[in-house]
């Protein structure tokens, strides 16, 4: 069995990346940075309505127009465009500005169809519908353990909650898109995404081109978050623009068409009721929820596009639990992936009607979690020991006061929430070239999604090798090296680590024949290269079993001061404790934690994409009205990384961002004693969470959609066997 | 964008004679660029006035302070003397946008800002403002609109600058042709009160010169709440200027931005003012005045309450107490 250093001199440490200094000159090269020559500029066409039947588009003046190169259709054929921002055709020219007039002379023949963007609407029978044949929502899955009402009429209190949350968008800072270049019978293509191979092959099953006359290439991309993992019907047009000019075309979307189309985190509307016996232990629970991923969600697709269900209940042991949960189909472009798909929704919902129970049973709200946070598995075991630790360094007891106690204008509170993730991975492939002046370069067909991939696969080696990192070149993001999956489910360090390490020691043993020498490694490198010769040394590896783990367990405390006459939220502190096996590289590690943390500040806080019932568009495609967190609204972050190298690798880029919205929801809760039940908390929901809005009344303020079970007569739908409580 | 024209003035005279009806006046930029880029504007020409001669001074007179058009936030916020003098000025250039846009962006763009409502601005809605049938928001989304109207448009004024200028009592210098002529702050946004079309007084191709306050120095304060804790716009601004003569209130004027087209000021609230002992009921009350006749709408309703403490806050503020930190 392969096993990890146990007193290694890199590994678990902090190493800066190896590509820091390219990133911050310029010299990294980004799929927009790609100006091979004669390039030209691609840009897209989208649908300006809601939903309208598209008869006809007509290109004849874009074409004409000076500079444009090729103007191409989505589809030939009549259509419906669901969504405002659905891609209707798109143009390739020598300017961007010669790219604009064209699409301003595109000629769309449409008629308007009834449109509904808005999921409280959706769900009611008399709603326009997305698709004419199907309802805009379906029958809900079901799943049932134990004897629900039986424990309901038998518990000592029972608690009722609404809870929503937003659309959020992925937003990520370099946008979606490609530069593309045809040549001969070969397709390259410089992708901003998460999975090269994904790319290759829906490019090559899109375009019906063989596999291998496609390349793919991601050298650097700034940020995918679960939103680039095909190449999308962008990296589709592109490669047709390319065929069609010959020329090299790129086409980066703007950040308007983001907001639009290419993925976003599904809502939810969630209906929890939670009995529990007088000793504070949760013995009944149920939750009836929906959401949305867009026109696809709903019947009309079984819910495709990215479910809108997410795992519950979440955590915690309850014996008796009936989860009813469906999709509902808007008007609106799809959701993808978003980094821990469907666990933030699960735990503000369910961290949210802990507090209130815990309030009811006049519990701390951490002793709460302790009697309850009970599943007999090894993310409950860790994080049992995490909210002690938490605790501890948080100095939760000292500084906890029942909800609403605080005194003055500006009130204080506390709140905590914990999370699961899977994470592991496998499968990856990888080679080593050991060149006779003891130059090393390893290649893998993994990406860099800026979580420090590079850095990583130079660790690894160097530490096996007993080199410096720097000493490495670690090249990656090309579809023409050995494959390894998309980088997504927190899988990329489970599954790349392990490939390296076999490499590495793969090319130790050929080393050592090479050379003669019973250890090549450190003060013996370059003597044992010099006799590697004219031909460099190829060594390959994969995947082992035994040197990666999945399954981790976090929690996060945060403390808050509410302005209870503005209703302004100061973020003062948020502590992540969080497993993660073996670090392999501290400094990248914690700069994970301290991402997941932001970008679920800025969940709670500040995000939420905001569609338009009157007129069916986004109202706020922008950083002006789509609002993420600046470094002034960031609270002080600590993190405390459970480190257990016993395990192996596990991935941590999404656990840490799924407590945080939870956390700070029950932070602001405990200040100023009145539950905000929606994402995200913004000032004028905790005036009126207050009671201070005359027209805004608190218990408006999760919505109108509170009896949406009983209207659909939900009680009819039996259990289907389906996994879905997260541990 | 569509295509323009661009040139370059070198004078009050020549910018005048290149800026048509159609045309529009370019300075830093923040604003105009953004509605170009989304075709909300479509200008034939853009007249860069930047260069104007005296047009980038601060400079303290024997009655006040005269601040030339195309002095930047930036320079507003960092001026020493302007701290010493009059701090709320100071606090509102430093609420501006971000570091990036107060450098570039000017005193006259600042005020003559144009709607920053999500319909206005949006290039695939044509809302009433920019010539379409109907005000979207008032029926729809209007969280950050106003809670008081004269005209079926409900986009508000969002000039930090003008708030603070206007409970300072400044005025506008204007160009018109070949008048030169002085506006009240107080009157700069009346036209956008009752004309649904209007940003502000301003007609096309009026230039505005400078800024005149009429005080050398003034206690005077400047608060906004934003839902960030920067680089976000006010969803409600106050400004209260004034002098204490012991504990009692003197001159004293309050300003209110994003909640009404035009700044909100009540004169009967400052003259409630005058005189009186500055305490929490007095504070309320002088809040009561100014937003009595507020009209919310189903998502701005916390307008209110929040102004409402904004107002108190800043009465107190100017006898150097912060009010939100007291304990009642």
């Amino acid at each position: 069995m392969p096993s990890w250093p146990t007193e290694p001199v890199y590994i678990g440490k902090s190493t800066q990346r190896v590509d820091g200094p390219e990133k911050v000159t310029g010299e990294a090269r980004y799929s927009s940075d790609i100006h091979n020559e004669g390039w030209i500029y691609g840009m897209i066409l989208r649908s300006q309505w809601p939903n309208a039947k598209i008869h006809s588009i007509d290109l004849s003046a874009a074409r004409n127009v000076p500079g444009i190169k090729a103007a191409i259709k989505v589809r030939d054929d009549e259509f419906v465009a669901h969504y405002y921002g659905q891609e209707l055709a798109a143009v390739a020219g020598t300017s961007k500005q010669a790219c604009i007039d064209a699409l301003l002379l595109i000629k769309v023949d449409a008629t308007d169809i009834a449109f509904v963007v808005s999921e409280e609407t959706a769900i009611n029978p008399d709603s326009s519908r997305v698709f004419p044949d199907f309802p805009n929502i379906g029958e809900p899955k079901v799943r049932e353990n134990g004897e629900v009402d039986k424990a309901f009429a038998q518990s000592a209190v029972t608690v009722e909650g609404l809870y929503a949350t937003q659309i959020q968008m992925h937003h990520c800072l370099e946008t979606h898109g490609n530069t593309a270049h045809q040549q001969g019978d070969n397709l390259t293509v410089w992708a901003s995404t998460q999975g090269v191979f994904s790319v290759r092959d829906g490019l090559a099953s899109n375009l019906e081109l063989p596999q291998n006359k496609v390349r793919v290439i991601s050298d650097y991309m700034g940020g995918g978050f679960g939103s680039k993992f095909g190449p999308g019907v962008e990296g589709v047009l592109v490669s047709r623009l390319t065929q069609k000019t010959g020329l090299p075309v790129k086409l980066m979307l703007p950040r308007y068409d983001e907001a639009k189309a290419v993925g976003n985190r599904p809502s939810s509307f969630q209906k929890i009721r939670m009995g529990a016996d007088a000793d504070g232990k949760i013995i009944a629970f149920e939750l009836n929820s929906f959401g949305t991923s867009g026109f696809t969600s709903g019947p009309s697709t079984a819910g495709g596009g990215g479910r809108a269900g997410f795992p519950s209940p979440y955590l915690y042991n309850i014996p008796n639990t009936r989860v009813r949960q469906a999709g509902v189909a808007v008007n609106t472009g799809s959701s993808r992936a978003f980094r821990a798909p469907g666990h933030p929704q699960a735990s503000f919902g369910m961290e949210s009607i802990m507090d209130e129970m815990a309030a009811r049973l006049n519990m701390d709200p951490l002793d709460f979690r302790l009697k309850n946070d009970t599943h007999d598995s090894l993310p409950a075991e860790i994080r049992r020991k995490e909210w002690k630790i938490a605790a501890e360094s948080f100095g939760w007891k000292e500084k906890y006061n029942p909800p609403g106690s605080s005194k003055g204008t500006i009130k204080k509170g506390i709140g905590l929430a914990g999370g699961t993730w899977g994470g592991g991975g496998r499968g990856t492939q990888a080679e080593c070239q050991i060149n006779s002046d003891g130059s090393v370069e390893l290649r893998c067909g993994t990406q860099d999604l800026g979580t420090g991939t590079r850095t990583l696969m130079a660790i690894i080696a160097a530490e096996i090798f007993g080199l410096k990192p720097g000493q490495i070149t670690a090249r990656l993001g090309d579809t023409l090296f050995p494959p390894s999956g998309g980088s997504g489910g927190s899988t990329t360090a489970a599954s790349v680590s392990p490939a390296i390490y076999d490499i590495c020691h793969n090319a130790l043993k050929e080393l050592g024949e090479v050379s003669g020498m019973e250890d090549p490694t450190g003060n013996q490198w370059f003597a044992a290269c010099r006799k590697i010769g004219i031909q460099p040394l190829i060594v390959q590896g994969r995947w082992q079993e035994g040197l990666s783990s999945r399954g981790v367990g976090g929690v996060q405390m945060a403390e808050v001061e509410v302005d209870t006459e503005t209703g302004f939220i100061k973020l003062n502190k948020v502590l992540c404790v969080q497993d993660c096996g073996l670090v392999v590289n501290k400094l990248a590690t914690e700069s994970q934690a301290n991402g997941g943390v932001i970008m679920g500040v800025g969940y709670a806080l500040y995000e939420e994409r905001i569609m338009d019932s009157l007129s069916g568009v986004v109202l706020n495609p922008n950083f002006e009205n789509y609002k993420l967190p600046g470094a002034q609204d960031m609270p002080e972050i600590e993190i405390i990384l459970m480190e257990m190298p016993e395990r192996g690798v596990i991935g941590i880029g999404e656990p840490v961002t799924i407590p945080t919205a939870a956390a700070i929801a029950n932070a602001v809760a405990n200040a100023i004693g009145a539950r905000v039940p929606t994402l995200p908390i913004t000032p004028d929901k905790v005036l009126a969470a207050l009671g201070k809005v005359p027209n805004k009344p608190a218990d408006s303020l999760a919505g109108n959609w509170g009896d949406f079970d009983q209207k659909l007569n939900w009680s009819q739908y039996s259990p289907t066997q389906e996994e879905g409580g997260g541990h | 964008m569509k295509p323009f024209q661009y040139a370059t003035a070198s004078s009050a005279d020549g910018a005048l004679e290149l800026c048509g009806k159609n045309d529009q006046f370019l300075a830093g930029g923040t604003d105009i660029l953004g509605e170009v880029k989304e075709f909300v504007s479509n200008p034939g020409r853009l007249v860069n006035i930047k260069n104007l001669p005296g047009t980038r001074e601060i400079v303290e007179t024997d009655t006040g302070w005269k601040l030339g058009a195309n002095v930047t936030i930036a320079e507003i916020a960092a001026h020493e003397g302007l701290r010493r003098a009059l701090p709320g000025l100071t606090q509102a250039a430093a609420k501006v946008g971000s570091p990036q846009i107060r450098n570039m962006g000017t005193l006259a763009g600042n005020l003559a800002q144009h709607s920053r409502c999500w319909y206005y601005r949006h290039r695939d809605v044509q809302c009433l403002k920019n010539g379409g049938a109907r005000c979207y928001a008032r029926e729809s989304e209007n969280k950050y609109h106003s809670i008081f109207s004269g005209n079926p448009c409900i986009s508000p004024v969002v000039s930090n600058m003008a708030v603070i200028l206007a409970a300072l009592e400044a005025s506008v210098n204007i160009r018109r042709g070949k008048q030169t002529f002085d506006i009240k702050m107080a009157e700069f946004y009346m036209v956008a009160w009752f004309n649904p079309y209007a940003h502000n007084s301003l007609k096309p191709a009026d230039l505005i010169l400078e800024v005149n306050i009429p005080v050398k120095t003034r206690s005077c304060v400047y608060l906004q709440v934003s839902e960030k804790s920067d680089f976000d716009w006010a969803l409600v601004s106050c400004a209260a200027a004034g002098d204490l003569d012991g504990n009692a209130l003197k001159n004293v004027r309050v300003a209110l931005g994003a909640i009404s087209p035009m700044v909100q000021e009540v004169e009967d609230a400052n003259s409630f003012l005058e005189g009186k002992e500055l305490d929490r009921r007095t504070a309320s009350m002088a809040a009561n005045i100014i937003l009595e006749e507020a009209e919310p709408l189903e998502h701005n309703g916390y307008k209110v309450p929040m102004a409402r403490a904004l107002i108190r806050r800043a009465l107190f503020k100017l006898a150097g107490i912060n009010l939100e930190r007291e304990t009642s």
